[in-house]
């Protein structure tokens, strides 16, 4: 197939899909859930041929699209894949998948939700898939409509609140990126590469960035703004309280994709657009960026200690493994005098770290949240301290949700435990204060869990209200769960060929790019200083 | 040894105990899932457990005897000639291996009046060759290589691998052999689980009734299955970063086992907190391999190719082929420089000598310590160790005293290159403090488990000592006896509580001795063998006549006498543990007396108590052979020699004034010097311990409650067990929930207010906006709207119909017009 065909059909298959739910009945839900999971179904067998197409050695882009949009303003169509789009091209058809198949518990106003839904996943794709900033732009827009009316129609009964404080964040950070994308678009202009154009494409103004011909003062102002807005998404401290009340009042199934990967989102726009467009400002900014992972991933995690309900406890616990994301990206130590990077290979291993935390998490997080979703459906409550003795009632599911649990809990053999390490291990090269500060999130992250863990699975019995509808997991669920504990197992053990072996490549070039970049800004500067000086 | 056969032999190698660790696993698979979907009362699971792992056995014996033939040697080279590992390692020309023999023969016979002087020609040896020469080889015949990469880039990478030397086919050999006794014995002692309706008696409802569930016999054995893969996993590890995953999975297991009763609160919080403190020490543990690897870009122990193909192991980059760390300048300015693989200094990319600060080593060591600290429940995080015997007895025998607990001992040793005097020097110090602390509270507790998991404490602290003070070999033989006869002795208690029907205060027990012979003599066996005591007399190649314990014990006492009388300011580590020698021997044998002597104290439990089946108590019988006879020949014997193999180039020749402390470790030959003075003391100590209990417990000459009373504010310090447990809650615990507090609190009071003040300011000013609106602009549009319409509605009284009217208005608008056009026209 060719790659524009299979590219767009990535894409918008979802959205055909959504206008063929109106050739059902408006009575046939059972028939229209079905349609739309084999559509998700369809689009992650797509992603998996597109891996097939995929040359994991390569570093560069493939499968590059480009067909002008708007020629006026240089807007192209542009899609492509390289080692660090495709791991999450692939997180984000499974979740969605994953989360069509939890979306029976979903009850009213079937045809709207599955129409959103897969608007939703048109928009996440084509944002993991576009290398036009412009595009991209749009469809970080594209996917934020679905979202806010899938919160705020079938969430919980806060959900206007809910919806309405996720749609403004990242209102705020799109409209920040929108500046810096404009900043960037007539900065471009002034390049040698672009022969006098203004440009959207995002690999081109990687390329000029490279050439260190972005001042240095527009990258540390574009990245600022790019950061704020990718940081709402990701989230970073103090922009993350949109998410525990998103994740509290969004259904399981959308809180699924909302913590699977919609949070990627943030760390994809870091890792693709400010860092190589800003090499310099991710430098100047790099100490800023750790210390407010390793704060956030410290916050995080005692803040997910003292809730009561359980999805809040579970978005906290994204606060917390985000942070992990922002270290590994920004553990970039360069050498003050010469302006060379300082232990490249260590740094390398802290973006795949963050890489494959992103993806790790992706697993987790998502089945945390449908755990939680599998015991809500039951017992339409979270209150943690009205659980207890689940294990009793639900053996096989508390198995499972145990393995899921302590996935996020980082533990050697499953998928979280490769991200964090990585990460962690690389910090120590950029800032040893800072590393060892990451590095005793493990223990309230062992408290926070294994004291939640106790609190709902285990003890004699259960203590909430409706003890009769605790059911045995079904197995619809029973596949969902076992799925993504599939993953998380081969993740954490095989995590080079199941993630890292494609990433690698693609980061080597990424911080290969970076590394220029700056340095030929430095060494412009050092020229300046020392010229100024007789 | 050729590259050919060293291939050959490290494939075989690698495959038995690859087959010995993954067995487990395939097990653990099998029975957690089809355990789940069959029936409860199946004793598959069990069989199938016990088929892993005795196969898993009978694959490190075999590997054990490969190796040994790898090695050039065969079990009567071991069992016969003391340090004949030694020569054979260091190619001393068979003409003076024979030599040595017949030194070693008279020696032996001149000096049987002494207690036990067996290493003799050793001495010799090294007093003919001098110290450095005598330096072991570890890695002569060690075998590593890779399983898979984890990771690669660039030039560095993290693989999974093994490395395979003596000490790591004894440990599987140690590890397997009681794993298999302790699964045999769980078939018997788990079997009440065989129910679907296993009634609880711990477990109170509300109402006054007990708690029932279906039995969970499958789940114990495959827990039992997933804990003996981490284990086996942790030994075969060939870089300290996969010790790490295997050290995490041992932990879950350890988390999973001590939580096997899930709806006991208790047990689920031991378990909570047990894991809780295993990942205090595993911060400490990333620490040190974040320096690692930031410092050296490997994790690799050693790279023992004998072609010289691939980068150093840590190892080799931080030691010289004599075994020493080199080093250049003073204080903080100290840095170590790494070696290569040509004895020269390993040249970094930029072509300068590789180097690393020597504080950031100390502290790298130190760091990998804490997790030994953690695993090993050292002081001071040992009180996690006591509160994990809320998991079933043969898991306590297995994970909390033989293995798991060991794991921390053995990396130590393991990493014995690595560590520094100073580190040396901490883990010392820490080591006494726990044997002591241990001990003490050992002497008041009642539960019959609670007092061997405080001599696990105390015997793990031993341990730790001698590897601090230099006692290398000391430190993992004892690991290894210890293995045995602890083991033992919690299977014997295992018996006695499942012969009394759950119950394990001893101060209801009393004159089982009778109802139960074999668990008591069994007992008996590990009682004398941890107390240390002996016969004093020397018999030729066997040493003297004890067991296990009173070797491996006597080899610390001497390594710490050495090391104290070398470093005179550190005396404490002789008299500390020495005193607890003493004590260790009175608390053990009051277990004894207390539970099998004396007047049954509750006739109900007298009354029901009975000896255990055949499945419990044949595995007690193997086990006390080993806790009797494995160390027979002392420091000379098999198992000794076998260990000396592994032991660090270093060790043997001892160090001086080392470091920035200027500590010297004490040699073979020094400690062997103060061998026999320190073995005397030992066994006087232990001497007096059995006799005060015998006096307190057995014979009642002294009220033990006389003595209570008497000193009844220490008695309450220690039965509070030094008050750890509160000074933790308040420093720690506490403190987390309140600062968890904080954050949610700000999260809600700073952030989310800031959020909501910001949206009521945006409202106000919509809402001011509106009044904008509807005032001013607004207004002014009416206005605008009204003055035309009032003007339209004045020139409506225009509109009259009247034909006249309006052909006047055009008159006079014609004549206007022309008026106008007259006047404003240019002409």
């Amino acid at each position: 197939m060719e790659p524009l065909t299979l590219l767009s059909l990535i894409i918008f298959l979802p959205t055909i899909g959504a206008l063929g739910l109106y050739a059902f009945d408006k009575k046939a839900e059972e028939s229209m859930r079905m349609f739309a999971l084999a559509i998700t179904a369809v689009t992650f067998g797509l992603t998996l041929f597109l891996l097939g197409q995929f040359d994991m050695a390569q570093g560069a882009m493939q499968l590059q699209v480009s067909i002008p949009w708007v020629p006026t303003w240089n807007i192209n169509y542009q899609l492509g894949v390289d080692g660090i789009s495709m791991p999450l091209v692939l997180l984000t058809s499974l979740v969605s998948m994953l989360a069509m198949m939890a979306s029976w518990s979903i009850k009213e106003k079937i045809r709207g939700y599955l129409t959103l839904f897969l608007l939703l996943e048109t928009g996440m794709l084509g944002v993991f898939l576009s290398l036009d900033f412009f595009l991209f732009y749009v469809f970080w827009e594209v996917m934020l409509l679905p979202m806010y009316f899938l919160i705020g129609v079938w969430g919980g009964p806060r959900r206007e609140y809910a919806a309405i404080k996720f749609f403004l964040y990242t209102l705020a950070g799109s409209v920040l990126m929108l500046i810096a994308m404009l900043m960037l678009y007539f900065g471009s202009g002034e390049s040698s590469l672009t022969g006098g154009q203004n440009i959207f494409d995002l690999l081109k103004l990687g390329e000029i960035a490279k050439a260190g011909e972005f001042s240095s003062g527009t990258q540390v102002v574009a990245f600022i703004l790019l950061f704020i807005g990718f940081a709402i998404k990701l989230p970073a401290f103090p922009f993350h309280t949109w998410l525990p009340d998103a994740h509290v009042e969004a259904p399981t199934p959308i809180s699924m994709i909302l913590a699977g990967v919609l949070l990627k989102m943030g760390g994809y726009g870091i890792i693709r657009i400010a860092m190589p467009i800003c090499p310099y400002g991710a430098q100047y900014a790099a100490y800023a960026l750790v210390a407010l992972g390793v704060f956030s991933i410290i916050y995080g995690a005692f803040a997910a200690m003292a809730q009561t309900d359980f999805k809040r406890l579970v978005a906290y616990s994204s606060v917390s493994h985000m942070g992990y994301v922002l270290i590994g990206m920004a553990v970039w130590k360069i050498n003050e005098a010469t302006g060379t990077t300082v232990n490249p290979n260590h740094w390398q291993m802290g973006m795949a770290g963050a890489m494959f935390q992103m993806l790790g998490h992706g697993i987790s997080s998502a089945g945390m949240f449908f755990m939680v979703g599998v015991l809500y459906d039951r017992v339409h409550h979270r209150d943690l301290n009205k659980f207890g003795g689940i294990m009793q009632k639900m053996p096989f599911y508390s198995g499972l949700a145990v393995v899921i649990f302590f996935a996020g809990l980082g533990l050697p053999g499953l998928c979280g435990f490769i991200g964090e390490v990585f990460v962690v291990l690389s910090t120590w090269n950029f800032s040893p204060l800072l590393a060892v500060i990451a590095a005793s999130g493990v223990i309230l992250t062992a408290g926070y869990i294994l004291w939640t863990i106790q609190r709902v699975y285990l003890g004699p019995e259960y203590k909430g209200p409706h003890p009769e509808d605790l059911t045995p997991i079904n197995g619809r669920e029973t596949a969902i769960a076992l799925t993504l504990i599939v993953f998380a197992v081969l993740m954490g053990v095989f995590p080079y060929t199941f993630g890292l072996q494609m990433m690698t490549p693609s980061i080597e070039n990424l911080t290969q790019s970076m590394s220029t970049g700056y340095e030929t800004l430095h060494q412009a500067g050092s020229e300046i200083i020392s010229m100024s000086q007789p | 040894m050729s590259p050919d056969i060293y291939i050959e032999t490290g494939t075989t190698l690698k495959w038995l105990l690859t087959t010995a660790w993954l067995l487990p696993l395939a097990g653990f698979l099998i029975e957690v899932f089809g355990g789940y979907w069959s029936g409860r009362k199946s004793r598959a699971a069990a069989f199938l457990a016990v088929g892993c792992i005795a196969t898993g056995f009978v694959c490190s014996l075999i590997a054990l005897l490969t190796w040994l033939d790898a090695a050039d040697l065969n079990v009567s080279d071991i069992w016969q000639n003391p340090r004949a590992v030694a020569a054979a390692t260091h190619e001393v020309s068979e003409a003076t291996h024979v030599d040595h023999e017949h030194d070693a023969d008279h020696a032996a016979d001149a000096e049987h009046h002494g207690d036990h002087e067996h290493a003799v020609p050793a001495h010799s040896e090294e007093e003919h060759h001098g110290h450095a020469a005598h330096g072991n080889n570890p890695l002569k015949f060690a075998f590593n290589g890779t399983f898979y990469t984890l990771a690669k880039f660039g030039r560095i990478q993290i693989t999974l691998d093994y490395y395979i030397d003596g000490l790591t086919v004894l440990m599987f050999t140690m590890v397997t052999f009681i794993a298999t006794c302790i699964h045999l014995f769980a078939i018997g002692y788990m079997s009440d689980e065989l129910t679907e309706s296993y009634e609880d008696h711990q477990v109170h409802l509300p109402g006054g009734k007990h708690f029932h569930r279906p039995g969970r016999f499958y789940r114990f054995f495959s827990f039992l299955s997933l804990f003996c893969f981490a284990m086996l996993g942790l030994v075969l590890a060939g870089n300290i970063f996969q010790v790490f995953i295997f050290w995490e999975l041992v932990g879950v297991c350890s988390y999973l086992l001590i939580g096997f009763y899930v709806e006991r609160k208790s047990a689920s919080t031991a378990a909570n907190k047990a894991f809780i403190m295993n990942r205090v020490g595993d911060f400490g543990f990333l620490i040190g391999l974040m320096i690692l690897w930031t410092w050296f870009g490997t994790f690799q122990f050693a790279n023992t190719n004998p072609d010289q193909t691939g980068e150093q192991g840590l190892f080799q980059m931080v030691r010289t082929d004599a075994g020493a760390i080199e080093t250049e300048g003073e204080g903080l300015n100290r840095v170590a420089y790494m070696q290569s693989a040509t004895g020269e200094h390993l040249l970094g990319n930029d072509g300068q000598a590789r180097r690393i600060p020597y504080w950031l080593l100390v502290v790298a060591g130190l760091g990998i310590f804490a997790g030994c600290v953690g695993k090993s429940a050292q002081f001071p995080l040992q009180t996690w160790l006591p509160d994990a015997m809320e998991g079933p007895t043969p898991v306590s025998a297995l994970v909390h005293s033989a293995t798991m607990v060991a794991a921390g001992v053995y990396l130590a040793g393991r990493f014995f290159p690595m560590f520094t005097p100073e580190v040396l020097l901490v883990i010392a110090y820490v080591g006494a403090i726990t044997a002591f602390i241990g001990a003490t509270i050992a002497l008041v507790v009642t539960d019959i488990k609670q007092v061997l998991a405080y001599s696990t404490i105390s015997q793990l602290g031993y341990m730790m000592l001698a590897i601090g003070v230099g006692g290398w070999l000391a430190g993992l033989f004892h690991l290894i006896t210890h293995a045995f006869f602890k083991s033992l002795m919690f299977l014997c208690s295992g018996s006695v509580i499942h012969g009394c029907h759950h119950e394990q205060e001893m101060t209801k027990m009393g004159g089982l001795y009778k109802k139960m012979p074999i668990t008591c003599w069994t007992m008996w066996i590990g009682v004398v063998a941890i107390s240390g005591l002996a016969i004093p007399i020397t018999l030729p190649y066997l040493g003297a006549i004890s067991f296990s314990g009173f070797h491996s014990k006597d080899a610390i006492i001497a390594s710490s006498l050495s090391f104290s009388t070398l470093n005179p300011t550190h005396s404490l580590l002789f008299f500390i543990p020495l005193i607890t020698a003493g004590i260790t021997a009175f608390y053990m044998h009051r277990m004894w007396f207390m539970t099998f002597f004396g007047k049954p104290k509750d006739h109900h439990v007298h009354d029901h108590a009975h000896e255990s089946p055949w499945v419990m108590c044949g595995p007690l019988l193997a086990l006390s052979f080993f806790a009797a006879f494995c160390a027979v020949g002392g420091e000379s014997g098999p198992l000794a020699n076998l260990l000396l193999t592994s032991e660090p180039t270093h060790v043997a020749g001892g160090v001086q004034a080392a470091g920035e402390l200027g500590l010297t470790l004490p040699s073979h030959h020094e400690i062997h010097e103060c061998h026999s003075q320190a073995g005397m003391m030992a066994l006087l100590a232990a001497l007096m311990g059995t006799v005060v209990a015998y006096l307190f417990y057995c014979k009642q000459a002294v009220d033990p409650a006389l003595v209570k009373a008497r000193f009844e504010s220490a008695h309450r310090f220690l039965k509070s067990k030094w008050q750890f447990d509160e000074i933790y809650d308040s420093m720690f615990t506490r403190p987390v929930h309140v600062v968890a507090k904080w954050c949610t609190g700000f999260d809600r009071e700073a952030l989310d207010r800031f959020l909501h003040s910001c949206a009521s300011l945006a409202v106000g000013i919509a809402q001011w906006d509106r009044k904008f609106d509807e005032a001013v602009v607004d207004r002014i549009v009416n206005v605008f709207g009204e003055v035309t319409y009032a003007a339209g509605r004045t020139l409506k009284g225009v509109q009259t119909g009247r034909l006249r009217q309006y052909v006047m208005f055009i008159a006079a608008a014609v004549v206007c017009l022309f008026v106008v056009l007259f006047l404003f026209l240019p002409r």
